[in-house]
C-alpha cells in the first residue's frame, strides 16, 4: 500500500479521475455477462476476533464486517463472509471454500500477504473475479486507505492551526504512537505526517516517541517529554484515537493545555459519538486540545466497496485502485460526517 | 489557551448574531433547499389540510363495535429517552395540608408542575420539529421566527383535527410470512431487528394482507414488534435506542404518494437506523415533515391494535388522537386510541 507523495493532490475513491488506470472487471470474470443479480459475493475479513484492532487504529474487523452487512441491505447480493481470523491458512482455505461455492465474487480482505497469490491463483483458476481491500491480490482491483495522505492532512491541521493560533511561536512536534509498527500502513501515516508538517512549517522536525503499541505508554512519554520543554507549544500527531486520549490526559495533569494541540488518525468510535454523547470530538467540546482525528471511515467500507463490486459483477470497468476520502473531523464537522439520530 | 479563547468568542459572537436579529439566521435560500407545500405559500398546516368533513364522516363509518384500543405508552420516570431529554412532574399537595381546605364542605385541590421536554414517550412531531439549515415545511425561513419561547410560525396551533381513519399495517407478520423475520435477541415477542429496512413492497403486502387501500388522509401505524424492548424500561432503553428498524427513502416517498397524514410507528424515530446512507442525517424526517408537510408519531404502542387486527380481520380503525393547540411547539406527548 505505499503511496507516493507525488500522489498528494489527487482526488480519491471512485472519482473516476482522468487518466486513472481502469481494471476491466469483464476481464477476469469469467462470463459477467452470465451472472444476474441477486448475486452472490464471498467477503473474507481480515480478523473479527473480539476486541482486535486492525490496521494500527482503533477499528476492529467487526466493524468492517458490519459494514458489510448494512450497506447490502438494499443492493440485490448474498454475501457469505469468512473470517481470516489473521491466519494464512485459515485465509486460504476461506477462498478455497468460497470458490467451491461458486460465488460471483470475491472480496478479499487479508493482512497476510503471503496468501494472497495463492488465493489470486485460485480465484483465476475458477474464473472469480476478486476485489482486494487493503493489500494487493494479483491483478486485483483494490480498495485501501489512503494512508499517507491521512498522515499528510494531520500534519498540515497541525501546521495550520499553529499559523492561525500561535503565529509567533516555532512549537516543537511529536509523533506519538506505535512508531515501530512495521506495517506499511503505519509507515506511510508516519510519513505522511512529516510531509505535512515540513510543508507548513519547514523548520520544524518532529520528534518520535514510540508507545511500542500500548496506547497507555502515550501518556507518560508524553508527560516527560513535556518536563523538558517546559514553555513551549508543542503540535502532537497521535497515530491513533486511543493514543490521543491518553496523551489528552497527560497534557491536563501537566496544566500544558494551553500549550498543546492533539491531531489524530482513525476517527473510531472512542471520540465521536451521537447528539447526546459526551466524546472528544463533539460540536459542544470545541476547546478540546484534541482538535480532532482523520476519519478512515473502516466503519463505512462496505459502503464503499460494495459499489464497487457491483460494477465489477455488471462487467463494468473500475479503478485499479481505489481509496478512502479521509477528512479531518473536528468538533464543526464531527455531526456533518457522522449524523447522529439521537435528536429525532 | 487560544483553542478556548477562540471557542468562547465563536459563542459570543453566535449569541449576538441571535440577539441581533431574527433574521440573521436565515441564510439559506429555502427555496432551494425545501420544496414547496402543495396547499399553498401561507399554510402552516400541513398535511392535516387533508382531513376535511367528508373524510372525518367516512372515517367515522369504521367504529362497528365501540371497542377502543389504547395505542399510547405510559409516560414515567425511566422510560428509554436520549441523552438530556426528561419529563418530570412535580405535584403539588398543598391543598391537602390541613386547614387548607376551601368552605365548608372542605373542598381540597391538587395539581401538576410538569417539566418536559415534548419529545418525550408517545409523541407526535410538527412542522416545526425537522428542517434543512433554517429553512423548513414550506420554504420557511425559521431564523425569522425562532424565539426564546416557540417559534413564531409551524407551531402545533395551527394543525387540524386528527379525526381520520387509522390503518395498522403489521410488518412483524408480513416479515414472518415471508420467511425474513430476524428477531432481536432481547425481544420477548416476536420484533423485527434493528437496522432492516422496509421497501414500499413490503408495506404494500401488509396493507393486501388486511385487503386495505390507503385513502386521502389517512394516519398510518406501522408495526413492528420493537416496542417490545421499550416496555421492558428500563432494562432494554439501551438496546431499543441503539438502532431500529424502519422505512427507508423508497417506502417514505410510496407512503407520501399516498396523501396520508402521518405515519406512527412503535420505535423512536420511524426511519430505518442505522440509515441506509450514513452520510445522511435523518432522510426520512426531512422529506416526511420538511418537504411533504406529513408527521411523524413515534413509541406508538401498536401490539394492542395489530392483535385485535388479526383477531378479526380489520387493520382500519377511527383515530382519536388530539393533538393540544400548544402554541409555538415543535411537538407534543399525544393520547392515541383506535375506535373500532
Amino acid at each position: 500500500m505505499a503511496t507516493p507523495a507525488s500522489c498528494l493532490g489527487r482526488r480519491r475513491l471512485l472519482a473516476g479521475a482522468a487518466g486513472a488506470a481502469l481494471v476491466s472487471a469483464a476481464a477476469r470474470a469469467a462470463n459477467p455477462s452470465d451472472r444476474t443479480p441477486p448475486w452472490r459475493i464471498a467477503f473474507a475479513n481480515i480478523n473479527e476476533t473480539q476486541g482486535v484492532r486492525i490496521e494500527g487504529l482503533g477499528f476492529t474487523g467487526l466493524d468492517v464486517r458490519k459494514s458489510f452487512e448494512l450497506a447490502a441491505r438494499t443492493l440485490p447480493v448474498n454475501i457469505i463472509y469468512y473470517d481470516n481470523a489473521g491466519d494464512e491458512q485459515t485465509a486460504v482455505s476461506n477462498a478455497a471454500d468460497a470458490i467451491s461455492q461458486k460465488v460471483d465474487l470475491l472480496i478479499e480482505y487479508n493482512g497476510e500477504t503471503g496468501a494472497n497469490p495463492e488465493i489470486a491463483r485460485k480465484a483465476a483458476a475458477a474464473g472469480i473475479p476478486v476485489l482486494a481491500i487493503g493489500y494487493p491480490v494479483g491483478n486485483a482491483p483494490v480498495y485501501s486507505a489512503d494512508n499517507h495522505e491521512a498522515g499528510r492532512i494531520a500534519g498540515h491541521a497541525l501546521g495550520a492551526f499553529t499559523k492561525q493560533s500561535w503565529p509567533d511561536e516555532t512549537p516543537l512536534a511529536v509523533v506519538l504512537g506505535d512508531i515501530g509498527d512495521p506495517s506499511d500502513a503505519v509507515t506511510e501515516r508516519i510519513k505522511g505526517i512529516l510531509d505535512g508538517v515540513h510543508a507548513e512549517l519547514p523548520g520544524v522536525e518532529p520528534t518520535m516517541l514510540d508507545s511500542g503499541g500500548q496506547p497507555q505508554r502515550g501518556d507518560d512519554l508524553l508527560t516527560k517529554y513535556m518536563r523538558q520543554q517546559p514553555r513551549r507549544k508543542v503540535l502532537i500527531a497521535t497515530l491513533d484515537d486511543a493514543t490521543a486520549l491518553w496523551a489528552r490526559n497527560a497534557i491536563e495533569l501537566a496544566v500544558r493545555i494551553n500549550d498543546c494541540v492533539i491531531v489524530s488518525q482513525g476517527l473510531d468510535r472512542t471520540v465521536h459519538g451521537g447528539a447526546h454523547e459526551k466524546k472528544e470530538i463533539d460540536p459542544t467540546n470545541r476547546a478540546s486540545v484534541v482538535l480532532g482525528s482523520v476519519a478512515y471511515f473502516m466503519d463505512r467500507y462496505g459502503y464503499d466497496v460494495l459499489p464497487l463490486a457491483m460494477r465489477m459483477l455488471k462487467g463494468e470497468s473500475v479503478p485499479a485502485h481505489s481509496y478512502t476520502q479521509h477528512v479531518l473531523v473536528t468538533g464543526g464537522n464531527v455531526f456533518r460526517e457522522y449524523p447522529p439520530i439521537d435528536m429525532n | 489557551m487560544k483553542l478556548k479563547k477562540l471557542a468562547t468568542q465563536a459563542a459570543v459572537a453566535a449569541i449576538v448574531v441571535m440577539g441581533a436579529s431574527g433574521t440573521a439566521l436565515a441564510q439559506a435560500d429555502c427555496k432551494a433547499l425545501i420544496q414547496p407545500s402543495p396547499f399553498g405559500p401561507d399554510d402552516q398546516t400541513g398535511a392535516s389540510n387533508r382531513i376535511t368533513p367528508p373524510v372525518t364522516k367516512a372515517a367515522a363509518a369504521e367504529i362497528k363495535t365501540g371497542e377502543v384500543v389504547s395505542m399510547s405508552n405510559v409516560l414515567v420516570d425511566g422510560i428509554p429517552l436520549f441523552g438530556t431529554r426528561f419529563s418530570k412532574d412535580i405535584l403539588t399537595a398543598v391543598g391537602l395540608v390541613p386547614g387548607a381546605e376551601f368552605g365548608k364542605n372542605q373542598a381540597t385541590y391538587m395539581e401538576d408542575t410538569w417539566l418536559s421536554q415534548s419529545h418525550v414517550g408517545t409523541h407526535f412531531d410538527g412542522l416545526g420539529h425537522i428542517g434543512i439549515k433554517d429553512c423548513y415545511y414550506n420554504q420557511t425561513p425559521m431564523g425569522k421566527f425562532v424565539t426564546q419561547n416557540g417559534l413564531k410560525r409551524l407551531g402545533l396551533e395551527h394543525l387540524n383535527t386528527f379525526a381520520t381513519r387509522g390503518v395498522i399495517i403489521d410488518m412483524v407478520r408480513v416479515f414472518k410470512e415471508a420467511g425474513k423475520l430476524k428477531k432481536n435477541p432481547n425481544c420477548k415477542a416476536d420484533c423485527i431487528d434493528g437496522g432492516t429496512v422496509f421497501s414500499a413492497a413490503d408495506i404494500q403486502a401488509g396493507l393486501k394482507m388486511y385487503n386495505v387501500t390507503l385513502r386521502e388522509g389517512d394516519v398510518v401505524f406501522l408495526h413492528t414488534g420493537y416496542e417490545d424492548l421499550f416496555l421492558q424500561y428500563p432494562a432494554m432503553n439501551a438496546v431499543y435506542n441503539a438502532s431500529e428498524p424502519g422505512i427507508g427513502m423508497e417506502a417514505a416517498k410510496w407512503l407520501a404518494d399516498q396523501k396520508v397524514v402521518a405515519i406512527g410507528y412503535d420505535t423512536f424515530a420511524l426511519e430505518v437506523w442505522p440509515s441506509e446512507d450514513p452520510t445522511q442525517g435523518i432522510p426520512v424526517h426531512v422529506f416526511l415533515i420538511a418537504n411533504n408537510g406529513i408527521h411523524i408519531i413515534e413509541n406508538v404502542r401498536t401490539d394492542l391494535i395489530a392483535a385485535a387486527a388479526a383477531k378479526d380481520g380489520r387493520a382500519t380503525f377511527f383515530l382519536n388522537m388530539t393533538v393540544p393547540k400548544a402554541v409555538g411547539f415543535t411537538g407534543n406527548f399525544v393520547n392515541i386510541e383506535a375506535v373500532r
